[in-house]
Formats: structure tokens, sequence, C-alpha cells
């Protein structure tokens, strides 16, 4: 690793720590307002990261004017800083039915019910999406896929803080080619996030412009036939969220693959686009998700 | 297991595998008792090669008897059960 690389990594780490200490030695209220600072500072000081949040919020035509689109940017990153603030403290708002109304559907709630059967729940970078995966363990273990942090010792301090309930992390990509078919088949959930730009996915408009978008989810509804819906965890107030769920996502198989990925991956991301429309200061703008083919 | 029957299972898998798969390798020397581990799928390329299985064969497969195969031969063993 690049020396400029390890010392930005060891920064980050004490960042890290620093938010961490913060966030143990003050009350949740307060903790979450100084997580909302500390995310509009580095929405201040951080102008690469800035430009491609404002540059995504105008073309996703979330905003009218560059204006109107930092004001998003600024709530958002704000917002990006009490999500970490509210996982890490998660227990005081899963152990509280006050903190998390729910909306599940009925096919959804059976499935739920029926400890013989896997879900495949897709989510996006919205609201507090990991406080989502932690609720949904009550009713079986949950498996959210992810793809490790670029700073491993951030990495390492994240997982180790987390309070997990069912709730537990594993790599997109595993050795195992049967690991997902399987977690699947022992009646797990398994969490996926749809909307991390997918090198070798498949383009699928999103906002209305093509975005390489990950097919797993999809590939494992198709193979497995395991049912699959969309799920939001929206922000309605300090420490309390909104989950929804949306009715079960079915597509039978036509035999062309791509064909019947790419209408899994419309509904999904048509799904997430109306929950980012409805508060787009709760998304993460900052990734760059509508890339060049050479990046 | 028929002979016959097997080989030209293994053709037609060998075609899917060489459409499906992202690595280039000799797919003709794939056979019966090679494992699966060794083809090189993960957990997110092997699905691209299931579906195409089941569209080239025209079944449907279970996913629970697909994870415990190891080997080429168990897969032709599976697809046989199911008519193919």
């Amino acid at each position: 690793m690049a020396f400029h690389l390890r010392v930005i990594h060891l920064l980050e780490y004490w960042a890290a720590r620093l938010l961490l200490l913060g966030v143990d030695l003050l009350p949740p209220a307060a903790a979450s307002r100084w997580a909302g600072w500390l995310g509009s500072l580095w929405w201040t000081a951080d102008r690469p990261r800035r430009r491609v949040a404002i540059s995504n919020i105008l073309r996703a035509g979330v905003a009218g004017d560059p204006a109107a689109a930092r004001a998003i940017g600024r709530a958002a990153a704000r917002h990006m800083g009490t999500v970490l603030v509210e996982s890490l403290k998660s227990a005081l708002v899963l152990d509280d039915p006050d903190r998390v109304r729910v909306r599940i559907p009925d096919d959804v709630q059976a499935v739920l019910e029926d400890p013989d059967q896997g879900l495949i729940v897709v989510s996006g970078h919205f609201g507090n999406w990991e406080l989502a995966g932690q609720w949904l363990s009550r009713y079986k273990p949950v498996a959210g896929i992810s793809r490790p942090m670029n700073n491993p010792r951030v990495q390492e301090l994240a997982l180790s803080r987390r309070p997990r309930h069912g709730f537990r992390m594993i790599p997109k990509y595993d050795p195992d080619p049967g690991r997902f078919i399987k977690l699947l088949g022992d009646g797990e959930i398994l969490a996926l996030l749809v909307d991390q730009h997918a090198r070798q996915g498949l383009d699928v408009p999103f906002f209305g412009h093509p975005a390489k978008t990950h097919t797993t989810a999809a590939m494992l509804h198709l193979v497995t036939r395991a049912p699959l819906c969309f799920a939001t965890c929206r922000r309605a107030a300090p420490m309390t969220f909104e989950l929804t769920l949306s009715p079960l996502i079915e597509r039978q198989r036509s035999g062309e693959r791509n064909a019947d990925v790419e209408a899994i991956l419309l509904a999904l991301n048509g799904l997430l686009e109306e929950a980012i429309r409805r508060d787009p200061d709760q998304y993460l703008w900052g990734h760059r998700r509508w890339r060049r083919r050479t990046e | 297991m028929d002979g016959n029957g097997t080989s030209e299972i293994l053709v037609r898998l060998r075609e899917v595998l060489r459409d499906s798969a992202v690595e280039e390798r000799d797919w003709d020397a794939v056979a019966p008792e090679t494992t699966i581990e060794s083809l090189g799928f993960d957990s997110l390329t092997i699905l691209d090669v299931l579906y195409d299985v089941e569209e080239e064969f025209g079944i449907a497969l279970e996913p629970k008897q697909v994870v415990k195969t190891r080997t080429v031969g168990e897969i032709i063993g599976l697809l046989q059960q199911h008519g193919a």
C-alpha cells in the first residue's frame, strides 16, 4: 500500500475513533447532533465528493438549480452522520416499539413468519438501511452482503462496535459458489444494496440515466425462486424510523437472462427513486453512481 | 448412469459453461470427475451458470440439491434425475 494511502487510512481511523468517543460520551440526541455537525464539516472539507454529490442531485432531477442541490447535499451529509450514530446506538431503537413504525404487506409477512422460507431484501443507501436489516433479524437471521470498506482499519473498528442481533455482514465475493443459495435454502434473509456502481453489472436506468447495476439480487430470485422485496428505513425523527417493505416482486423467467434481470432491477430502482424523491436529504449522494465506462 | 446420455449432457454442459463463464479456460477438458470448485466460480458467477443450465435443459433444479454437488458428474446425475 502506498505511503500516502496508509497516512489517509490512519487519519480516517483516528477520526472514526474520535466520532465513537463522542458517541459514547454523549446522550443519544446530543450524539446525533454532534455527528450531524461532523457530517456537515465533512461536506465542507471534502470538495471532490461534494462536487460528485451536487452533480448527482442535479442529474437525478431532485433539485432545480445548483443552490438547491447544495442544500440537499449538505442536509444529506448531516443525515449520514446521524445514520452512523443511530446505527451504533440502535439497541435503543430496536428495543422500543414506538421508535420503529413498520409497514409489511401480508405476502411478505407470511414469508417472514415461515422459518423454511428464505427472503431476498433489497435496499439502497437511503434512510438507515442497516437498521432495517437489524430490525428484520427478529424474524430470522439476516446476512447483509457487502463490499469491504476501502479502509480495513475503519472496517475492523466498525464491525467491532455495531450491535448485531441476528444480523451479520458477509462478503460479496465468496469463494464458496453455493454460499448465498445455501443461506436462502436455510430460511435466512439475504440483504443487499442495489445502488452501488457495478463494473460488470447491467446498464439499468436510475433516474432516467443508465447506471451499471449489480445483478445479484435479481439473479438470486430467478435461480433460487426465493421471494424478493424492497425495503426502506426512513428517518422520521431523531432515533425514530419508518420501515416499509414492498409487496413481493415476482418475475417469471422468459429464458432471456438479461431481459429478466433488467425487468427486476428496473422495479427495484423505481422503488428506490420513489423513496429518494420523497426524502432526497436521506440519500448518500456522494457515491459516483453514473460513472463513465473507463472509470 | 447411461454412458451415451452422460456424454451428450457433458457436451451441452461444456457449451453452457463456455458461454456463461467470464473466465477463459479449456472447457473441453471438463470431465465428470472435474470438481465444481476447480472451475473458478464464486457466489455471484455461479448464478449465471445455473440460470443458463436450466434454460439449456428446460428444467428447474432444486437449489438445495445443486449446492450439495461437488463434481460435474454429480451435476450431470442431477440433470438426468430431472429428465435431461
